[in-house]
């Protein structure tokens, strides 16, 4: 029960989400009244569920992919055998957040493309620097009298990794994570100028149609999608931890 | 001098401060200990108005200090503290400066005041003047802060635990330090400390606190002779009471003139305390010892029934 | 008694090698007939032959063998091969140049070998310098012959570079886009950094504020750019219309008005975030002995609090630059001007050459406020540990 009412905000930002998704046709009267010049008031190219499943869809796979490489990345940069890297890896991930997000997403179509294909990797990349910056920052800034003691009770390696430093670390890792999710989603949104279909269709195809209305109703899912998503992250019980 | 009648402060519902009187005389050390959370710190605090006292009335030299504005009343006042408080943005010549500065000292006064007082506390000029406080060890950040505290020669100076943080060896130097400086100077001095050996070594009068009130006050031996009660008589050690009390009283005070007798091998200085006298003793398992002055020439001698205090020399 | 040899430097060795496979193995130069056609891609053996290659694999080796038996001065060495070699990638641009490109449309593309190459030097360049603990500054300084050849040489030998074509083609849109893209920048940051300190101030003094305050703001920066550029339009076009004066102001749906209103609105919450901490996170010992030594209250915070947040103060200003330079290029979007222009137009034509017309300047921006800001903050922070 007290488990169950720790989600009901993201759940209630979610259903407004869903909601908004499957009944986007039944507003066109508020919708006709701000564009009131044009003949078609709903985006109608492709239904808002399917532009939300693929925005999702991309945003998922960049995630998951970044998790894993990040994480692991930032794991064994911090490892004995890996530490030749961690000067050069820290140094990138603070480097790499310089970059806006539009501007590696702008690079990466001359090399790969028009597509889904350039913004997942464009995700990815971009994804990948909060979620290192973060790991490494979790597990760098352990106690080294915990990791001491773990060592002198004769833990080994994995253990250590698995039972003290990761779970002391993963209220800052999980933070990066919700960065690195809310610019994505972000970003994603913006992907479709270079051609993906996802929920910035709608915005970008109102503003060179001029019609406000898509571009409201575009905006109004991106807004809600990222609303819920970062809800969701704000109340994981790690999160609160830190 | 400084006078607290019937001084009481609440936070809310709780008292921190509960109805005490006290009243510490021109170049007096006045020493408040007690365990932490019995009022000290906020004793001291009142004084300089950082925590505004709730009833009772605070005087300085016979002024009530809320006739004076608060910024004018604390710039009359060195204060020094546990953590130093030194702005670690400024200079150590510039922290110093400060009190001065704020007086609005001409510029050529406040160096000259600044380089007076590095002298006064051991630290060189060249050396330290141009350093940053994150560059100074805990005992050197810790003079800083004294220095600091007497920049503007004030008459009272309050100090809130301000060597709590040293290690030992440090600490001891710095009281030492302390002693002399106020030999010099005779400034009016509050002190607050849980540290009894620090309290016994160094007040004149020593204050004990307990749970917002003042359970006992006088000079040290006073204190260690007469407890008022037991728990006056735990703070102050217990069983290594007598010890306490005999690293208070110098050799000379207890030593009798030189005898007919042959001068005993081993030899103690009469400003030595009772204590390292004992100690000797009690190293080279030897009954009597030579005291000599600060010539090293013999003045007198110390029997361990002496120093024990027995009525006569067996 | 011999001293134990030094182990390899991995890094460095990893990132010369796979900058030699690289160079060797992908298309380094693209030529293309127009600014629309794709363009033909060369390898480094196809431009200038076998021998002429075994030649340009020397400094690889060089460096390679550097990183093996890794010293002080072998360091530094390598750093100065690895800016050479930085420098020479216009040489060789200008070089494929004269060899492959022919006739007055043709262009001269930077294709993924290159690209690849370029980047591997410059994490060398990182390691190396992070090696040396030499300062960010220096860094910095190092990347100046490189860039000072580009200078020299790009209108005279590197006309052929699509790039410069596409740049010289609108030099004067350029100028303005870069010109609007600072104005709307600078707005933002000014604004927000009027407003956010005054925020900060408020939250400090009536706590209750706190809460509200950086939930809204927190909640704003949740929202994607693009959907608050969209959700701004209706409302600001709807004002507009309404009344008489905003509209002669310029203020509509679309141009600079939402967008700079949205750009203050996400550089808040870095500005107020960094500046409230930065006055709350100030040593409570040294407040107390501001004012147990008699320091007014406004001394102390003119002489003390304030100088000591001001690098984390500086800081916030830094992030919100940063953001602000990427986010105003995503505005351009709604007709906001800027050089994400030239991102989304070039998108549009599919020509990449001026996407990176866009991206490029960009990048280079947030990178050198970066820096300067970066720099800045070291210097006011006189005695704080770092």
């Amino acid at each position: 029960m007290v488990e169950w009412r720790r989600w009901r905000v993201p759940l209630g930002w979610l259903a407004l989400l869903l909601a908004a998704t499957l009944g986007m046709g039944q507003l066109e009267g508020v919708f006709r009244w701000i564009e009131s010049d044009s003949r078609q008031v709903i985006y109608a190219r492709a239904d808002f569920l399917t532009l939300l499943g693929r925005h999702l869809l991309v945003v998922s796979v960049a995630a998951v992919l970044a998790i894993l490489v990040g994480v692991g990345g930032a794991i064994a940069a911090t490892r004995r055998w890996g530490r030749d890297f961690l000067p050069l890896v820290s140094q990138l991930a603070s480097i790499g957040q310089t970059f806006p997000p539009v501007a590696v997403l702008a690079l990466a179509v001359p090399v790969l493309g028009f597509g889904t294909l350039p913004i997942i990797v464009a995700l990815l990349l971009y994804g990948l620097l909060p979620i290192v910056r973060n790991t490494l920052a979790g597990l760098e800034g352990i106690d080294p009298g915990v990791m001491e003691a773990a060592r002198g009770m004769g833990m080994s390696p994995s253990q250590i990794l698995r039972q003290v430093e990761l779970p002391l670390a993963a209220p800052v890792i999980l933070a990066g994570v919700r960065t690195s999710v809310t610019i994505n989603i972000a970003t994603a949104a913006i992907g479709a100028t270079v051609g993906a279909s996802n929920l910035g269709d709608p915005i970008i195809s109102g503003i060179v149609n001029g019609n406000t209305a898509y571009v409201v109703q575009g905006a109004l899912l991106i807004g809600l999608l990222a609303i819920s998503v970062d809800s969701f992250f704000a109340r994981l019980p790690l999160a609160s931890a830190h | 001098m400084i006078d607290l009648i019937h001084v009481t402060k609440r936070f809310g519902a709780a008292t921190a401060v509960d109805d005490i009187s006290l009243s510490v005389a021109q170049g007096e050390l006045c020493v408040l200990v007690g365990t932490s959370g019995c009022g000290k710190s906020t004793t001291l605090r009142m004084i300089n108005r950082l925590i505004e006292h709730s009833e009772g009335e605070i005087h300085i030299d016979g002024q009530q200090i809320r006739r004076f504005r608060e910024q004018t009343l604390r710039r009359r006042m060195g204060y020094a503290i546990q953590s130093t408080g030194l702005f670690p943005h400024w200079t150590v010549a510039r922290n110093i400066g400060l009190v001065p500065r704020l007086l609005k000292w001409p510029a050529a006064r406040v160096q000259a005041r600044v380089e007076e007082l590095m002298a006064l506390l051991g630290l060189s000029m060249e050396a330290f003047a141009g350093k940053y406080p994150h560059q100074l060890s805990g005992g050197q950040a810790q003079r800083v802060g004294v220095a600091r505290a007497l920049a503007a020669d004030p008459d009272i100076l309050l100090m809130d635990e301000p060597f709590g943080a040293l290690d030992p060896i440090t600490r001891e130097s710095l009281q030492d330090e302390l002693r002399t400086l106020q030999a010099r100077l005779h400034k009016t001095i509050v002190f607050v400390t849980h540290d009894m050996d620090e309290a016994l070594r160094l007040a004149d009068r020593l204050v004990v606190m307990h749970q917002g009130r003042i359970v006992q006050q006088g000079r040290p031996l006073e204190l260690l002779r007469e407890p008022a009660d037991g728990f006056v008589e735990s703070l102050l050690g217990g069983e290594d009471r007598g010890l306490k009390e005999a690293a208070l009283l110098p050799v000379s005070q207890r030593m009798l003139p030189l005898g007919p007798r042959l001068l005993a091998r081993e030899r103690i200085g009469q400003q030595a305390s009772l204590r390292e006298a004992l100690s000797l003793m009690l190293w080279r398992h030897a009954e009597r010892l030579t005291v000599v002055d600060d010539d090293d020439l013999p003045v007198g001698e110390l029997s361990l029934r002496r120093l024990v205090g027995a009525r006569s020399d067996g | 008694m011999r001293t134990p040899r030094p182990a390899p430097n991995v890094v460095l060795l990893i990132l010369a090698l796979v900058g030699l496979t690289a160079w060797l193995g992908l298309e380094s130069v693209s030529v293309a007939a127009n600014r629309i056609v794709p363009g033909t891609g060369y390898r480094v053996v196809e431009v200038i032959g076998g021998g002429a290659l075994l030649v340009t694999t020397l400094p690889w080796l060089a460096l390679a063998g550097l990183a093996w038996r890794p010293s002080r001065t072998r360091f530094i060495v390598a750093l100065v091969i690895v800016v050479l070699m930085l420098s020479a990638l216009p040489a060789w641009l200008a070089l494929s140049a004269a060899m492959l490109v022919e006739g007055g449309q043709a262009r001269l593309g930077i294709a993924a070998g290159l690209w690849v190459v370029f980047f591997l030097l410059l994490l060398a360049m990182i390691e190396l310098r992070t090696r040396l603990a030499l300062s960010r500054l220096v860094g910095w300084a190092l990347l100046l012959p490189p860039v000072a050849i580009v200078g020299l040489g790009v209108a005279r030998w590197l006309s052929a570079l699509a790039l410069w074509q596409e740049y010289r083609s609108r030099s004067d849109q350029f100028l303005g886009a870069l010109g609007e893209h600072l104005l709307l920048v600078g707005a933002a940051v000014g604004a927000s950094l009027v407003l956010g300190v005054g925020l900060a101030l408020a939250m400090r003094r009536w706590p209750g504020l706190q809460r509200v305050g950086f939930g809204v703001l927190n909640f704003l920066q949740t929202i994607p750019s693009i959907a608050l550029f969209g959700l701004l339009l209706a409302p600001l076009a709807w004002l507009s219309a309404q009344v008489g004066w905003l509209a002669a102001l310029g203020v509509s749906g679309i141009g600079w008005a939402p967008a700079l209103l949205a750009l203050v609105g996400y550089s808040l919450l870095p500005m107020v975030r960094n500046t409230f901490v930065a006055l709350e996170a100030v040593d409570p010992g040294v407040i107390d002995a501001a004012r147990g030594m008699g320091m007014s209250r406004s001394q102390v915070f003119r002489q003390v609090r304030l100088p000591l947040a001001l690098p984390v103060i500086l800081e916030g200003i830094r992030i919100t630059t940063v953001q602000a330079i990427g986010l105003t290029a995503v505005a351009a979007l709604i007709g906001a001007g800027g050089l994400g222009t030239f991102i989304f137009q070039g998108l549009g034509q599919a020509a990449m050459d001026l996407v990176l017309l866009g991206a490029l300047p960009i990048l280079v921006l947030a990178l050198l406020v970066d820096a300067l800001l970066g720099a800045l903050t070291d210097i006011l922070r006189p005695g704080v540990a770092e």
